[in-house]
């Protein structure tokens, strides 16, 4: 495993795209972030700009609107980096299916730039944060 | 005659090989002791220092050790990307002109803890090298084209206008209350810190000190849930772990240069001038952490207000405490 | 006013209407058509005074109904205004947005998805449909499939 991997695993950044939730999923996300989960444990922190980012967590099924900005916001992720959808409608559309302004969950935006792209799922409407964080650790342990 | 053609050539041998000794010694002092392997990995080791106590302040763990050099190290591993309008010159040269100087600042105030190598005036050298990094800042922020960043140069300008000038002052006060020497090894000799004055001025200083290094409550410039990181917004990869390094080695020369004017240095004997000196270097940085914990972030105009105004008066009366106690010889004012 | 003053109250502009239901003792429904609507809004929102709540667009299968829901604290009654729009190829309604400001968003969201045309309302651009969504595609009407 080259070193960029291992110390991807030993430091995430996390950066949190929301591209038309309804919301649960963004606020099981910030409670992830306060001191009672201490996530900075395992070196993760929360950072302001995708640039600076190596995981982003996307919630939110991908609206028509928001497709070209999650493009836009993962291609300013400098690689390597992990996507993770955290929720039912990131991982597939969830109750939303069929709606009018749906384009498709997030692999499948995602893919349409970058067909090798990391991406993890977590599911749950909303995942609790110790899902959350058990979905970060394993999947950085398969890399 | 072939004799003095001979003593010349070994003089000049001698000469080169002197200054190719002293090149290599210069070499060693910038690049690895007291320069930038020694500096980076002390800043790395501080930093951590911070997180692990604000961690314990807030009834948490923590990260582990060797987590700011894993944060760089994954940093260097991370591809670089530059916004298609930026300057890329200044874009890419703003961090290694901030890393150069305060590389430099504290290869001197090591140096001259050492080895007491100072020269008149290295006080105000000292300043000089301390705003660079923060105009490093400024410049590599406005060269990235993002607005986020235009709007974090904006106050990121301002608060080094409103904290030079308290700095400065408190500078003052201590070169009055030390007899008017600009050397720092002389300075470092004294306490200012025991008198009024010197106390006043200390207190400003550090919360100019925390100011500078980007720490809460006057984290302005980074405020990242305002402004989505302010003006390191567009930096990633190489360039970015090399803000991260040169933040971590302010870490390691601000408190320093605070020790060396206002607590009376590292001392001269070995042993005990270190453990006082780190402990004096700890005790800076232990109340650095416990107003960063305590505090929460303040406007730009509350800052402005509270460097210009508040600290610019505390000050005056300082410096003319500082005054009447050096003409009339009272030691504690 | 208690419920029973309530009743009377709306009762005044009954000629305006088709029909007052009462569903249960704090639900009423005023029926009327759309060209009446403004006249009872304004006397709903202004004369009794009720507390206005939402708007919403309904595409039934011979009509479109408009419903204004209005609240009354004291009792904890709701009152819903029923605006039948018979013309189903151009549909129109007064806008109640002139005294009634905080209906503006609302009326643009049924314009966006249903088509709905509100006369007189200061603003009528797109509010949440994609800026690249085609015009004259209404998603919420009943013929449009996914």
């Amino acid at each position: 495993m080259s070193w960029k991997i291992w110390s991807l695993k030993k430091s995430p950044w996390v950066f949190h795209v929301n591209t038309g939730a309804c919301n649960n999923c963004d606020i099981e996300i910030v409670n992830l972030l306060t001191p009672k989960f201490d996530v900075e444990r395992f070196g993760i922190k929360l950072v302001g700009s995708p640039r600076h980012a190596d995981a982003l967590l996307v919630t939110g099924v991908v609206t028509r609107q928001a497709a070209p900005r999650l493009q836009e916001v993962y291609r300013q992720t400098p690689k390597p980096c992990v996507v993770f959808c955290i929720g039912a409608c990131a991982c597939h559309t969830g109750i939303f299916r069929g709606a009018y302004h749906v384009v498709g969950p997030v692999d499948k935006i995602i893919k349409e730039i970058d067909p090798n792209a990391i991406i993890a799922y977590v599911p749950g409407c909303p995942p609790k944060p110790e899902a959350v964080i058990s979905g970060v650790v394993k999947a950085l342990s398969t890399l | 005659m072939g004799a003095i053609f001979e003593e010349r050539r070994e003089e000049k041998d001698k000469d080169m090989s002197e200054t190719l000794q002293n090149l290599f010694r210069l070499l060693f002092w910038i690049l690895i002791f007291p320069g930038f392997l020694f500096t980076a990995c002390f800043g790395l080791i501080a930093s951590w220092i911070v997180r692990k106590v604000s961690a314990l302040v807030q009834w948490r763990v923590g990260p582990p050790f060797f987590q700011p050099f894993y944060d760089v190290i994954k940093l260097m591993g991370k591809e670089t990307l530059i916004p298609q309008e930026a300057q890329r010159t200044v874009f890419m040269g703003a961090p290694l002109v901030g890393l150069a100087g305060v590389l430099l600042l504290s290869t001197m105030l090591w140096r001259i803890t050492i080895d007491q190598t100072a020269f008149v005036g290295d006080i105000i050298v000292a300043i000089y090298l301390m705003t660079l990094p923060s105009l490093a800042l400024i410049f590599g922020s406005s060269a990235s084209a993002s607005p986020h960043a235009a709007v974090g140069t904006g106050r990121e300008m301002k608060l080094v206008m409103s904290y030079e000038l308290p700095l400065v002052l408190a500078f003052i006060v201590v070169i009055i209350k030390t007899g008017g020497q600009l050397s720092l090894a002389a300075i470092a000799q004294q306490t200012p810190a025991l008198s009024i004055s010197g106390m006043l001025a200390f207190l400003i200083t550090l919360l100019c000190i925390q100011a500078k290094l980007g720490f809460v409550p006057f984290d302005i410039a980074e405020a990242e849930t305002e402004l989505g990181s302010g003006v390191l917004m567009e930096y990633s990869g190489a360039l970015l772990a090399v803000w991260k390094v040169t933040q971590a080695m302010m870490l390691v020369a601000l408190p320093l240069f605070l020790v060396m004017v206002f607590l009376g240095g590292f001392g001269t004997s070995l042993w005990t001038g270190l453990l006082t000196g780190v402990g004096k270097y700890v005790l800076i940085v232990v109340l650095l952490i416990l107003i960063k914990n305590t505090n929460p972030r303040v406007r730009i105009d509350q800052a402005m207000k509270f460097f210009w105004f508040y600290c610019g008066i505390a000050l005056a009366v300082a410096i003319i405490l500082a005054l009447v106690g050096n003409t009339y010889g009272i030691g504690w004012l | 006013m208690n419920q029973e003053e309530l009743n009377n109250k709306l009762a005044e502009i009954k000629d305006k209407l088709i029909d007052i239901e009462q569903k249960a003792n704090n639900r009423i429904y005023l029926l009327c058509e759309a060209e009446n609507s403004y006249a009872v809004n304004k006397f709903l929102f202004e004369d009794v005074p009720l507390r206005f709540v939402i708007t919403t667009g309904i595409d039934s299968d011979d009509c479109f109904e408009i419903l204004y829901h209005y609240a009354y604290d004291q009792t904890g009654c709701m009152v819903t205004l029923k605006a039948f729009i018979r013309d189903r190829e151009k549909p129109a309604i007064e806008s109640i947005t002139p005294f009634l400001p905080a209906a503006e968003w609302i009326e643009r969201e049924i314009h966006d998805t249903l088509g709905i045309d509100f006369k007189n309302h200061p603003n009528l651009r797109r509010l949440i449909l994609a800026d690249d969504w085609p015009e004259g595609v209404y998603p919420l009407r009943k013929e449009v499939k996914r």
